[in-house]
């Protein structure tokens, strides 16, 4: 009898209740699905909030010293609330200086349910006005219009995920990487040439819930940690060079063992200190060797635009005929494969579900060289109606997709010794006793040039600086190489890899959407992606040498 | 103003100070700002080009902001940075590489290198990040003074042949600031409890109430030997609240408190009175009539006409403006000439830190070129006396009278610091309204305006525009001839042009109230205070305001 009544009781038992900002969502989700509504205009068909709840860390040290450190709590709201029909929405059009019905705002950092209800009801408010603002707009630039269109939103099952499989979430390791910073910052003090030595670091660590009208209710952990240690050196004739190390982790625990980075950093600052006596490379023409890490720079500069199906908003201009992922496109020599697997667990661009909810699916995007298949978010395209889990953004933007983990496979990866000979014989072809190998790229996120975020399309050579360059000679011998920068350089390129060779395993990184995003994101953002790719050999890429500078009349001392 | 108790004196057993930041301006960081100018000295000893004059800054600054929101705690944020400024001249004190392009193109103007300095004390790191900072500064400087010398040859004589530097006896002083204290739990709850009444207005939408405590320690070296550390604190309590009227016409009202000790913040009542008293005008904002364009007397009230001088006269008599022929230079010939009417007299006064009860927001003791600040006698009944000076002179004033300032990261110019104005024979308020009221039914208009308080204003000083000013007043209330109440309206600007405007002034009441600020000019954001007593204009002209065309939300408030 008393069994029984256990048992009847923890049959009984509710749910445990929800968070008091899932709440608060819940209800204002319902109210506007109920009631809101312009005179004339059409309600939202579909409502969607993206809340991230946590708490975010931020150092930043120079040469040792702490220079920055801010901990404080996040929590911030993406309202977007859709008008029209999946066939037809408010969505995917801009119009300069107005509304497209995405609104972010900040909510309070305590769980009151009245003033969450506040902050949310007035976003969404906002939110729906703009939508309705939007689809008038982008209805006026279709008038006309006679080709057929893909519809503007797919559906999607509703997913549920509740709050508790989120588990404990750490707070945010402030004090050990500020430690972290100031010691590999630190360890650029003394470096010959070095007159940047900085570290900057930030631990994100929260939840993400999205909760929609269509029924999905997904919480997930989330978050990452980012250490980057950035040095520029300069030279006699007043010429900079960049360079960094970046460790990209889910948590600080992740991470490797300090002596481990100090020990990358100290190469580093080594590298760093041969360079003054360095050869000024001069307009190289021939074959480019790039090594692991560069490589994985190369495809995700070249490649990543063509594997993405999500096509570009329409805006009140002239209808542009922009690039785009083409079915069918070669992208890279025969017997060459790209997966996007995002559902095995282990690396940092993995994931549950991704910024819609929508679980990821592997995607085959190039087999035998050629683009079979596409990452799509819920967003579709002429020839792909259906997200593959890959639909995330920076921040508030329009969930497009982006890539998650990718993995590029060569038809046969060969030794080192024998990609390097085949890399002199086709410099010997170009009457070269030398083969330019590059080691390092500038990662997007940390450029800063000028022409880069102006044009907003990527880099005008193609491809990022060159960070570690170096002559490769027959018997050897290493030549540091500076000043040097690519020309002219298109996902062409990779038809034009002639050998694969080892590549550095797994690298995590943090990137952005092809655009303007991509090249303005910072050092500590981005989203998680995840890279597997071998070494490479291009058979003829050109780079130009950057013009030199002005020597310091006041020489800075160095730091130690 | 309004009444200030202690906070702590209700909440002692709450108290949690923050840690205070090491007070660097006792020697470390000037040590080491003199050991670069050193360094620099010495290198550059033997270069033809060699810098005459280099400045070199560190200001740390510390800010602490909790917020409430419909009656919960919105966030608390708490950061400290520390900006270093290099200010270096080549040429000679005649002419150097500061001196202004005569039709300069858009890159003619160098980029300003600033420094991220570090926290704490690490002499050899700020060492390196100076030395780069000043040699990238150089190099830019030496570049622009060859520009500078072919701009001269090329065109015609200045208007002002005045130097572009002047000299400033050195100063060595080293004020210690007190370290930032501030109870964060009585606070929060403040904030959060009194963030709570604007729920009892249906027609508040959105709303917060914030303190922001601030502590700002500057440390300045240069060459001539000036070897200075001072700063301040500052704290503002204050609470805005917004709604949407039917017409779509934004409200946002906003009222604070600044103070510059944490012992002088008002208390939990103040703090509630300033809330209802926000809540109050917005629920009467959103229910006021529009008011249509009109031209006819008005009173602008104290803050109002603190605003109203700021704009219209304070910026028209910054020094460096009097010999850039940009410049509509309103003022600069008219030296010795009468510009206001008699009764009226106005002072920059940066060393009165206090008047009344009220702790001025544009205090200092010097200036951001190591100046000491000068109380300036601008205007002397209704004649023209002098101009605000940095140490770029002008033709008659070759001197600086401390008022060169800047934000961090900017270059100094001449701004105003508590601009006072002065009004003899004034008259108490009512009497003031009486004679507003007798001017609307001289002129035969259907009503007056009282201009009650502002948000702020701007204005256009250079030749290529109109020189306009636009004041936006908050609450603006219709005074009829007939006896009728006052009536509140809404959604216009007050705007005009200085010298017809200043022509109109016919009498001033004898109350002072205070405008405590910010304002952004060329050096950036600075403090800045204005005080006034209320005046009676013959004639203002309004125009509308900029109107949002949003509803109202459309489902109801939660």
């Amino acid at each position: 009898m008393i069994l029984t009544l256990v048992l009847q009781a923890l049959a009984a038992a509710p749910p445990a209740p929800s968070p008091p900002v899932e709440q608060a969502l819940g209800v204002e989700l319902t109210r506007a699905m109920e009631g809101l509504r312009l005179p004339d205009a059409a309600p939202p068909y579909l409502i969607q909030y993206d809340l991230l709840d946590g708490d975010v860390a931020t150092v930043f040290a120079e040469f040792g010293a702490l220079v920055d450190e801010d901990v404080a709590p996040y929590r911030s709201l993406r309202t977007e609330v859709r008008v029209g029909s999946y066939t037809l929405d408010s969505s995917g059009f801009s119009s300069f200086g107005t509304s497209n019905g995405i609104v972010g705002r900040r909510l309070p950092v305590e769980d009151d349910l009245v003033a969450l209800r506040r902050e949310i009801w007035l976003a969404t408010d906002q939110s729906y006005k703009g939508a309705v603002e939007n689809l008038a707009r982008k209805q006026a630039a279709l008038r006309g219009l006679t080709d057929p269109r893909p519809p503007d939103y797919t559906t999607a099952p509703p997913a549920v995920a509740p709050f508790e499989a989120t588990g404990t979430i750490p707070a945010p390791e402030a004090d050990r990487l500020r430690g972290l910073v100031v010691t590999l910052s630190g360890a650029l003090a003394g470096t010959p040439g070095v007159e940047v030595g900085q570290a900057i670091a930030r631990d994100w660590q929260g939840r993400r819930l999205v909760l929609t009208s269509e029924g999905t209710r997904v919480w997930r952990a989330t978050g990452y940690t980012v250490v980057r240690v950035e040095a520029t050196t300069r030279m006699a004739d007043g010429t900079e060079q960049r360079d960094s190390r970046s460790w990209i982790v889910r948590r600080p625990a992740d991470l490797p063992p300090e002596a481990e980075m100090l020990e990358e950093v100290r190469a580093m600052g080594a590298w760093m200190a041969r360079l003054p006596t360095a050869s000024r490379e001069g307009d190289y023409l021939g074959p480019v060797l790039f090594e692991g890490w560069a490589a994985q720079e190369v495809f995700s500069q070249l490649l990543v635009p063509e594997l993405l199906g999500t096509p570009a908003e329409l805006s009140d201009g002239p209808p542009r005929n922009g690039a785009r992922a083409r079915l069918g496109r070669r992208l890279l020599p025969e017997g060459w494969s790209v997966v996007d697997d995002a559902t095995e667990p282990g690396p940092l661009g993995a994931y549950l579900s991704d910024h819609e909810a929508v679980a990821p699916r592997r995607v085959e995007l190039v087999e035998d060289g050629v683009l079979q298949d596409l990452l799509m978010s819920r967003i579709p395209n002429e020839e792909r109606t259906q997200s593959t889990g890959h639909g995330r953004s920076l921040g508030n933007d329009r969930r497009a997709a982006m890539p998650a983990v990718l993995t590029v496979t060569p038809p046969r990866v060969v030794g080192d010794a024998r990609l390097r000979k085949k890399a002199l014989r086709l410099a010997a072809q170009t009457g070269r006793d030398y083969v330019l190998v590059v080691r390092r790229l500038e990662p997007p996120v940390l450029t800063g040039d000028f022409d880069v975020v102006f044009t907003g399309e990527g880099p005008l050579p193609g491809l990022t600086e060159p960070y570690e360059a170096y002559r490769l000679y027959a018997d050897g011998r290493e030549e540091p190489v500076r000043g040097l920068q690519f020309s002219g350089v298109d996902r062409r390129a990779l038809k034009d890899i002639a050998l694969a060779g080892n590549g550095v395993g797994l690298v995590d990184t943090l990137d952005g959407p092809p655009g303007v995003g991509r090249y303005n994101i910072g050092p500590t953002g981005g989203v998680p992606v995840s890279w597997d790719v071998p070494a490479i050999l291009v058979r003829e890429l050109e780079l130009t040498s950057q013009p030199g500078g002005e020597p310091r009349a006041v020489v800075p001392p160095v730091v130690r | 103003m309004r009444a200030s108790l202690p906070l702590a004196a209700l909440a002692s057993t709450l108290l949690l100070w923050l840690p205070p930041a090491p007070s660097h301006a006792e020697g470390s960081v000037l040590d080491t700002l003199g050991q670069v100018l050193d360094d620099v000295a010495a290198q550059l000893a033997s270069a033809a080009d060699r810098p005459y004059h280099v400045a070199l800054a560190l200001t740390d600054q510390e800010e602490l902001t909790i917020q409430g929101t419909h009656g919960a705690h919105a966030g608390t944020s708490h950061g400290r940075r520390r900006t270093g400024d290099v200010d270096l001249r080549v040429g000679d004190m005649r002419l150097d590489n500061t001196h202004k392009l005569r039709d300069g193109g858009w890159f003619d103007f160098p980029n300003r290198t600033r420094i991220e300095a570090p926290l704490g004390d690490a002499g050899p790191v700020m060492r390196a990040l100076y030395a780069r900072a000043v040699d990238d500064t150089y190099r830019q400087a030496r570049q622009q003074l060859i520009k500078v010398r072919s701009n001269q040859q090329v065109k015609v004589a200045a208007e002002d042949p005045s130097d572009d530097f002047s000299p400033a006896t050195p100063v060595q002083a080293r004020v210690p600031v007190p370290p930032l204290q501030l109870d964060k739990v009585a606070w929060t709850e403040l904030t959060r409890e009194t963030s709570s009444i604007y729920l009892d207005y249906p027609a508040v939408y959105d709303s917060a109430v914030q303190i922001s405590a601030s502590r700002e320690e500057t440390s300045l070296a240069t060459s001539d030997g000036t070897r200075l550390g001072h700063g301040r604190l500052h704290f503002r309590v204050a609470t805005w609240a917004s709604s949407v009227a039917d017409d779509g016409g934004e409200i946002q009202v906003y009222d604070y408190v600044d103070v510059a000790s944490a012992d002088r913040l008002p208390d939990r009542a103040a703090v509630t009175a300033m809330v209802r008293g926000v809540a109050e005008r917005v629920t009467a904002l959103r229910a006021a009539p529009l008011v249509d364009p009109y031209a006819g007397p008005a009173i602008l009230r104290g803050r109002a006409a603190g605003v109203f001088f700021h704009e219209i006269f304070g910026h028209r008599i910054e020094g460096h403006r009097q010999k850039d022929e940009d410049e509509g230079q309103t003022f600069t010939s008219r030296v010795g000439e009468s510009i206001l009417p008699a009764f009226l007299s106005v002072v920059d006064d940066p060393t009165t830190a206090r008047l009344g009860d009220v702790d001025l927001n544009g205090a200092y003791a010097w200036d951001d070129e190591g100046v000491p600040a000068e109380r300036v006698s601008l205007v002397e009944r209704g004649v023209l006396r002098s101009f605000l000076m940095s140490r770029s002179p002008v033709e008659g004033f070759p001197r600086s009278n401390g008022h060169g300032r800047r934000q961090p990261g900017f270059a100094p110019v001449a701004r105003q610091g508590n601009l006072l104005v002065l009004a003899e024979n004034p008259v108490p308020y009512a009497e003031l309204r009486r004679r507003l009221v007798a001017e609307i039914k001289r002129q035969g208009k259907p009503f007056g305006l009282v201009f009650d308080d502002i948000t702020g204003g701007f204005t256009f000083t250079g030749r290529s525009e109109p020189n306009s000013f636009v004041v936006q007043p908050v609450t603006v209330w219709k005074v009829f001839p007939d006896g009728r109440p006052d009536e509140l309206v809404r959604g216009v600007d007050l705007i005009g042009t200085p010298l017809t405007t200043f022509s109109r002034i016919v009498a001033a009441s004898d109350e002072m109230e205070i405008f405590n600020g910010s304002c952004g000019a060329e050096s950036g954001w600075v403090p800045v205070s204005a005080a006034a007593p209320s005046l009676l204009v013959t004639e203002v002209e309004v125009q509308r305001h900029e109107k949002g065309n949003d509803r109202p939300p459309i489902l109801g408030a939660p």
